[in-house]
């Protein structure tokens, strides 16, 4: 299903959800983060143009901190604007928590949660979805989006239903709105042709590769560890590419009871490039050396998961890069293995 | 159902192993039974702590009780091993892969453990005695770092009477007089066993280091990497594949493991610390 809504009527029914029948809204605002519900009553500042939230929206489901004891009575919550990026972050995260054995709390975060994603209109230096196979906008194939909003200008949009959910939502709120016209869908279509060459044009000193090529790379050989190691030098092991990650989503379950009787426990974010991270009692550390860290996360990422799910646990976000106080840049270090591994540097034109 | 919390169990019995081991002895506070498959492990809360991955050490054949034994080490362990006999601790799992018992049928079973690496295996060597008639040979090699760190001493003698078992000890330093056995390090039991190496399987448990040397070792005396199992060991945090903190490559130990073969790691990074 298709609607046709202009930016200030979107705007419009999006707080009234806020206001009658408060709901909680997650949006994304003009200086580039992720608003916070709590203190919001309206959606002020609310921006739909930027790149991706500076917070990564694993937050929604994942919080830093979540008691694994307390049962929480969740309000029905919409995220708005999230991007390609955050998507396939969540699909890693959906293998994760969702598989095997069940995560109760994520669940049920993501159940309560709509999901309301957009296009990327412009694309900055350091976003490279299409690195990874992505792109800056969400298609129904790509899953996890109940409902797509697309431009056909700065004051235009396509609304989309990908899911159910999405269906519901589009007739509950928006049907008084038309259809888009096939002009606007081939404006919105060349809309997002821009913002693709865009990405393309600031990523074109990297490679543009096959996808399992970053596999075939990454994949562990020890006569490269030298390169890890100059890679990693500058690295400070803040651990602020893992929490702005997207889709990292290693926790350490904090035991905090005061008796059996009373129990408490929680799940708190945790970082792979500490050293402590995979330490064991009594102090043998499968991962001592910082490169062996360094180059645990990037295979994660490119090897592990991709072996596990079939697809790459890196999503291109690019706040890696935005975050680092040493300045390292994730698509330089792959290409410098690139290089050094003497493979074939394509670059298409 | 909340796949974090554990359940209650009581401390029924401690057995002090060594100055640094102890076997706890724990029983359901519900009544309900315990059942698990040899070489899975449990997460073990000592509440207000922490919470510790340990194999327990027991036969799964015995439901109404666990035996874990555990070697004072750590902050968590430190705490536990102050418990008493009464004191309630709590319990999640079992979790993860145990041993492949089905495929050692018919064969001959090659045990090597090293200290309180032993605590796995003695539940795989109950799970094998039971069925004992289903194996060619069962051989096991332990070795520990002086006479007084030998755990289980009060066994040695019963399982030296079972038929079809093998025992070959070994410290690596003792007093003089203090030892009859090999002195060495375990490895250097392997020198001694003659096995059908086409209808063989080596497990081995132990610090990282031991599972290290062994495993060369064992590639030398002519095993696959398909035919050496190894119990691997770390931090396991949520036992569910989810928390990141036992990734060895693409595996989780928890979820994939504990028992891997070498087959399995021999090409991933720093497979021992």
């Amino acid at each position: 299903m298709k609607r046709r809504v202009s930016y200030a009527d979107f705007i419009d029914i999006l707080n009234g959800l806020l206001e009658k029948e408060q709901k909680l809204i997650y949006y994304p605002l003009n200086n580039g983060h992720l608003s916070n519900t709590s203190v919001n009553k309206d959606l002020k500042n609310f921006s739909l143009l930027n790149i991706r939230t500076i917070e990564p929206i694993k937050l929604l489901f994942f919080p830093v901190k979540d008691s694994l004891v307390d049962k929480i009575e969740l309000k029905q919550r919409i995220g708005v604007g999230i991007k390609w990026c955050d998507i396939q972050a969540i699909k890693v995260l959906d293998k994760i928590f969702l598989s095997d054995y069940v995560d109760e709390s994520y669940k049920n975060y993501r159940e309560q949660t709509l999901i309301i994603t957009t296009d990327c209109i412009n694309p900055q230096q350091n976003c490279f979805c299409s690195l990874v196979g992505g792109k800056p906008y969400v298609e129904q194939k790509d899953g996890i989006s109940d409902l797509n909003i697309s431009f056909v200008d700065d004051n235009n949009l396509i609304l989309e239903s990908f899911s159910l959910t999405g269906d519901k939502f589009l007739q509950e709120y928006f049907n008084n709105f038309d259809e888009p016209t096939k002009t606007e869908e081939l404006q919105r279509d060349s809309n997002r042709e821009v913002a693709n060459k865009k990405i393309f044009n600031h990523n074109i000193e990297f490679l543009k590769e096959e996808n399992e090529k970053y596999y075939k790379t990454l994949k562990h050989t020890y006569e490269f560890d030298k390169i890890w190691d100059s890679a990693s030098e500058k690295c400070v092991q803040c651990g602020g590419c893992n929490f702005i990650c997207p889709s990292c989503y290693c926790f350490l379950i904090r035991e905090a009871s005061e008796s059996f009787e009373n129990q408490f426990r929680d799940k708190v974010w945790d970082v792979c490039h500490f050293t402590g991270y995979a330490r064991v009692a009594g102090g043998a550390n499968p991962r001592k050396y910082k490169y062996q860290r360094f180059r645990n996360r990037y295979q994660c990422k490119f090897v592990y998961r991709y072996e596990n799910f079939g697809f790459y646990a890196c999503t291109g976000c690019g706040r890696c890069i935005d975050v680092c106080p040493a300045k390292i840049d994730i698509r330089k270090v792959i290409r410098s293995l690139v290089l050094a591994k003497g493979e074939e540097v394509i670059v298409k034109k | 159902m909340n796949i974090y919390i554990p359940k209650n169990f009581k401390i029924i019995k401690i057995i002090e192993e060594t100055p640094n081991i102890k076997t706890f002895t724990l029983k359901p506070l519900n009544g309900e039974k315990f059942s698990f498959q040899t070489g899975q492990f449990i997460e073990l809360t000592v509440y207000g702590v922490g919470e510790a991955p340990f194999t327990p050490s027991s036969s799964p054949y015995k439901t109404e009780t666990i035996d874990v034994t555990i070697m004072r080490v750590g902050r968590m362990t430190e705490v536990l091993h102050s418990l008493r006999e009464g004191d309630i601790v709590g319990i999640r799992g079992p979790y993860g892969k145990g041993y492949p018992v089905e495929k050692f049928v018919g064969k001959e079973v090659l045990i090597i453990g090293g200290g309180v690496g032993l605590a796995p295996l003695r539940s795989l060597l109950l799970t094998l005695i039971e069925r004992i008639n289903e194996f060619k040979r069962i051989i096991l090699c332990y070795g520990a770092r002086t006479p007084q760190d030998v755990v289980y001493k009060y066994l040695f003698p019963e399982w030296k009477k079972v038929k079809g078992l093998e025992i070959l000890r070994s410290v690596d330093k003792c007093k003089p007089g203090e030892w009859d056995e090999t002195i060495g390090v375990v490895t250097c039991l392997l020198d001694k066993v003659q096995v059908d190496i086409k209808n063989c399987v080596a497990v081995v448990c132990g610090p990282p280091i031991m599972m290290k040397f062994t495993t060369l070792k064992l590639i030398d005396m002519n095993f696959s990497p398909a035919q050496i199992y190894l119990s691997m060991e770390r931090n396991m945090s949520c036992g569910l594949g989810k928390c990141g903190h036992c990734q060895i490559g693409s595996y989780f130990i928890c979820k994939d493991g504990p028992v891997f073969t070498w087959e399995q790691l021999k090409d991933i990074p720093e497979p021992f610390e």
